[in-house]
């Protein structure tokens, strides 16, 4: 019932609006969208007629009815309102609500007439084009919209017009390439544009992607088509390729190649290697092309992105810029002198690193914490070369535990032994990184069980093995094994050889299975020798040996049950019968 | 022996072997070399290294004709095996603990069982194990298929055309893949289309249909059902996990009403099915809507969790196993033996099952506090018994396709992963061969 009562105080207020005020039919409306808002489409409806028949052209009831006539199938009644607005308004929003209309209700050609004399008052306007297309869009219309577009760019005369509208139907319809050729054309008219289109190219879907980027960069695409399509590919996971596509672009060096740098360099704000190095190159580029102390900070951040990308050989064509860049900050430059000794050292030139490095010293440009870091590398690099007097030279007094690792490394080369594990024991675990102590750990465990006090003959093959020669350090290794007394660790230093003779690969795998039979067969109770029948295992797994490799793995845990390798073994076993997957 | 009365053989049994002889029978029921050795008892509470691996250690003692004493509720659900130098071998390989156990203490042991909620029950036959599986998965694809592989426990696997040829005659057990037997594909259309793994189901499923003369997948899948039906009714063991559990039941209310989509059978679902499905023909469930929109990937509303039916999915909690009587429900006390009481939820296309839709009499063995769902049920038909049990991995919560297989090595003390392995060794316990 009351909604009933409700119903008729809503007709008569929709009677006395013919006759109300302006101020009344504002009122009116407010009420119309509260209605709107509780669900009373036909109710609204009636006060939107109401307000009408006083003010046939205002715009907020057109709308509301538009609304709400819609969802209630009515959309005709609201025909004869919107022609008679026509007639005494003819502003865009007016002729946009009839146009909408005549759509909604197929009369295509009373639309198309509608257009006509719209276009020919307002001749240059995009919106009775733009109105018309949305229209027909909305009507699921897609060819018909497209057609329209066309038509206006056609009357306008202009060939990048509407070019938004075009680009935006593309990707509702799934036709990416009229995307991107489209949005190129708005970049292009309007580079403000350029952001927009790469962020709604770069929603086209895994399999489209191809098509646009054809379509950007094909031989007569724009400069701008080129940047978008290089912005594309690098969020897309193409870093270099999208790099490529931008350097492309960069001749002349305008403005517009600097802001296209330095957009893509921001946008290359991931971790991987490969984006890191192409945001390095852009900035590289963009240093060029700026003046001063902005050029030098941009060609710092190229510096440091390239070197933590690892591309030692462009980051030093940066950093010898930089040092020669009487405007670079101080701190830029200790980076490209640190950089630049770290390059020489990766190249082995250790004499010039040393000089280098003096020279750091001299200035005092890095920190001190900075060129100790380096003084180490250039230590461990002379090691590695097997000048362990030059080595031991640079290290001097120092007394950090790093330098005490790497006095262990020279002393257990020269073989000493004892006062390697010393060197080794004052490092402790917080020398160097989590590799480095794992390498430092493994070897004192296997110089306890040589138990020496020294030996020459493994300290010599220990450092063959450090320099890279692991085919002689096998074969080293063994003769040392050899020397030592009876219950000094031979099993432990022959596990060691078969290991790296199994690195080796197939060539070296017969010699690995030697040594790992040698140490099964007479390695006693020790922990090497369950650790030896593991390798022989995975060696007869590799070889397709699967039987054989089983009755070693058993033979293992059944043997060495207290074996810190039986977990291991155990996983072997396990994906040797197939009872787990292959990780 | 029909089930219920090997239900209260094996309660009686497991009651009187533990000391309460007021009859003065359990040596005459005791088997002539229980208790006269020493033993190996098979901890499952925390002192175990590898629980999953315990089962089978334990299952090839059964199978090598070994007695052996599944210790219900005694750490964890123990085993006591007989000590041999094959048994040691076995569990060490294994990484399986094992406690030597002489004589005196076994008594212990029965002491305190027979003091507490717990019981003793013997293990005497090793089941034969059936893995109803389409013949192209991996063994990965599938919890069941990994628990046993990994445990070591024998099995072999059939599909539609060996079950239709009577197949499942000589096996104790069965365990469904996660089969839609609504025989739609798991609705995978919706977001897998173009998957060569769904072409080559669907390849898979046509070919069976029409190798054995079916006018339809679903129409064949109904036939299956049927006969799983009838191999439980006959005496087997079922066990059902995933999507099986919910789409057997489907299958067999709907023996007579269309509620597959048109893209499974070339025509729409029948718009009443909901008023004409015949529960009376089903395991678990009754009175459930069927989902019939094909764009929705969900089959009905007896999963509570809906994983992929949009607004309607539910997050995951926790279960909670319930605690029998061990002396007077030994059967779903074997179904519950774990370390863990409460264990972490997971995702299947069928997660768990709404508790109004459970028909009276069915067993809930866990459930989530507080929550309208419950996720591992059990219950007879016939001779037989069937278990149900939501989700597809337990050790992977959120599976989706194309995950990188579960490790079990990686899990050995999985107490979802236990309650798989439960149910295999549950049909150990029979008196005697059950089937007909």
């Amino acid at each position: 019932m009351r909604h009933r009562t409700n119903n008729r105080r809503i007709v008569l207020l929709a009677i006395t609006l013919v006759a109300a005020p302006a101020a009344g039919r504002a009122q009116a409306i407010s009420q119309g969208f509260e209605l709107e808002r509780q669900g009373h489409a036909d109710q609204a409806a009636t006060l939107y007629f109401g307000v009408l028949r006083g003010e046939p052209a205002n715009l907020p009831a057109l709308l509301g009815l538009e609304r709400v006539l819609t969802p209630l199938g009515r959309i005709a009644e609201l025909l004869p309102l919107a022609e008679h607005a026509l007639t005494v308004d003819t502003t865009s929003a007016v002729r946009s609500v009839a146009l909408r209309t005549y759509t909604a209700l197929d009369m295509r050609d009373s639309a198309a007439a509608l257009v006509r004399r719209w276009v020919a008052a307002r001749p240059g306007e995009l919106t009775p084009w733009r109105e018309w297309a949305i229209a027909l869009e909305d009507r699921q219309r897609f060819e018909d919209a497209r057609n329209v577009l066309l038509l206006g760019r056609r009357t306008l005369g202009t060939p990048g017009a509407l070019a938004i509208e075009l680009a935006e139907l593309g990707q509702r319809t799934g036709d990416w390439q009229t995307a991107a050729f489209e949005w190129a054309g708005a970049a292009d008219a309007s580079p403000s544009q350029l952001a927009n289109a790469v962020s709604q190219l770069d929603d086209a879907p895994l399999d489209q992607r191809d098509r646009v980027i054809r379509s950007l960069t094909i031989s007569a695409a724009t400069p701008t088509a080129r940047r978008i399509a290089a912005e594309l590919l690098l969020g897309w996971g193409q870093p270099d390729r999208g790099w490529d596509v931008l350097a492309g672009t960069l001749d002349p060096a305008t403005p517009e190649a600097a802001m296209a740098l330095r957009r893509f360099a921001a946008r290359a704000s991931r971790s991987s290697p490969g984006v890191r190095r192409v945001r390095g190159l852009a900035l590289a580029r963009l240093a060029d092309l700026l003046p001063g102390p902005m050029g030098a900070q941009a060609r710092a951040d190229a510096a440091r992105a390239l070197l933590d990308a690892g591309d030692r050989e462009a980051a030093r064509a940066v950093l010898l810029k930089l040092a020669g860049d009487p405007a670079a900050p101080r701190e830029a430059l200790a980076l490209a002198q640190l950089a630049m000794v770290e390059g020489l050292i990766s190249d082995g030139q250790l004499d010039s690193a040393a000089a280098g490095l003096a020279r750091l010293d001299r200035d005092a440009l890095a920190s001190g914490d900075d060129r100790e870091r380096l003084r180490h590398t250039l230590v461990a690099a002379w090691i590695r070369q097997g000048q362990l007097d030059k080595g031991d030279q640079i290290l001097g007094a120092d007394s950090s535990v790093e330098a005490a690792a790497l006095h262990g490394w020279i002393l257990l080369y020269r073989g000493n032994l004892k006062e390697a594990i010393a060197a080794f024991r004052t490092a402790g675990p917080y020398a160097g990184d989590r590799d480095a102590t794992t390498a430092r750990t493994a070897m004192l465990a296997l110089l306890e069980q040589v138990d020496l006090p020294e030996s020459p003959e493994l300290g010599a093959a220990l450092l063959q093995l450090a320099r890279g020669d692991s085919s002689g350090a096998v074969a080293a290794l063994r003769r040392a094994a050899d020397k030592l007394p009876s219950g000094r660790g031979r099993p432990d230093v022959l596990l060691v050889a078969g290991r790296i003779a199994a690195r080796l690969g197939a060539g070296q795998e017969g010699t690995a299975q030697d040594l790992f039979n040698e140490v099964v067969q007479k390695g006693g109770s020790g922990a090497a020798a369950p650790a030896a029948e593991l390798e022989l295992a995975r060696i007869l797994l590799r070889r397709n040996r699967p039987a054989d490799a089983v009755a070693h793995l058993e033979h293992l845990i059944l043997t060495y049950p207290e074996s810190a390798v039986v977990p291991e073994a155990r996983r072997e076993l396990e994906r040797a019968k197939g009872a787990i997957p292959r990780s | 022996m029909r089930r219920r009365e090997f239900v209260r053989a094996v309660g009686r049994a497991g009651g009187l072997a533990v000391g309460a002889d007021v009859f003065g029978l359990a040596a005459y029921l005791r088997p002539p070399d229980r208790l006269t050795a020493a033993s190996l008892l098979v901890p499952m509470d925390d002192a175990q290294s590898d629980h999953l691996k315990a089962y089978g250690v334990t299952y090839r003692v059964i199978q090598a004709g070994g007695k052996v004493e599944w210790l219900l509720n005694y750490r964890g659900g123990s085993f006591l095996l007989p000590d041999a130098p094959t048994v040691r071998r076995d569990a060490a390989l294994s990484g399986v603990a094992v406690e030597s156990v002489d004589d005196g203490q076994v008594s212990a042991v029965r002491g305190e069982i027979a003091g507490t909620n717990a019981d003793s029950v013997p293990l005497e036959k090793a089941p034969k194990v059936a893995v109803y599986v389409p013949p192209n998965t991996q063994p990965w694809d599938d919890a069941v298929t990994m628990a046993l592989q990994y445990a070591g426990i024998p099995f072999e696997k059939l599909w539609d055309p060996q079950v239709l040829a009577d197949g499942l005659h000589g096996f104790d057990w069965l365990h469904l893949h996660h089969e839609d037997f609504t025989g739609q594909y798991s609705k995978f259309f919706l977001i897998y289309t173009g998957a060569p793994w769904l072409a080559e189901m669907v390849r898979f499923n046509d070919a069976a249909r029409r190798q054995l003369g079916f006018s339809s997948v679903p129409a064949m899948k109904k036939a299956v059902a049927r006969t799983i039906h009838d191999y439980v009714a006959g005496g087997g063991f079922l066990f059902a996990m995933c999507t099986a559990t919910e789409t057997i039941d489907l299958a067999l209310a709907a023996h007579d009403v269309d509620i597959a989509a048109s893209f499974a059978d070339g025509t729409p679902a029948d718009p009443n099915a909901d008023q004409k499905l015949d529960w009376s023909q089903t395991f678990a469930f009754t009175s459930a809507h069927v989902e019939a929109d094909p764009q929705i990937a969900s089959f009905s509303d007896i999963d509570g969790h809906q994983v992929n039916a949009g607004p309607r999915r539910q997050p995951l909690g926790a279960f909670k196993l319930f605690n029998f009587s061990a002396k007077i429900d030994p059967v779903p006390t074997m179904l519950v033996q774990n370390h863990r009481e409460v264990i972490p939820d997971f995702y299947g296309l069928t997660t768990s099952f709404i508790r109004e839709r459970l028909k009276p009499g069915v067993t809930v063995l866990a459930d989530e506090e507080g929550a309208p769902w419950v996720k591992y049920v059990h219950g007879d038909l016939g001779k037989g018994t069937w278990t149900f049990f939501g989700g597809h991995d337990p050790e992977d919560p959120q599976h989706q396709i194309g995950d990188p297989p579960t490790d079990l090595s990686l899990h050995p003390h999985s107490p979802g992963y236990r309650l798989i392995l439960n149910n295999v060794l549950f049909p150990a316990a029979k008196k005697r061969e059950l089937k007909t």
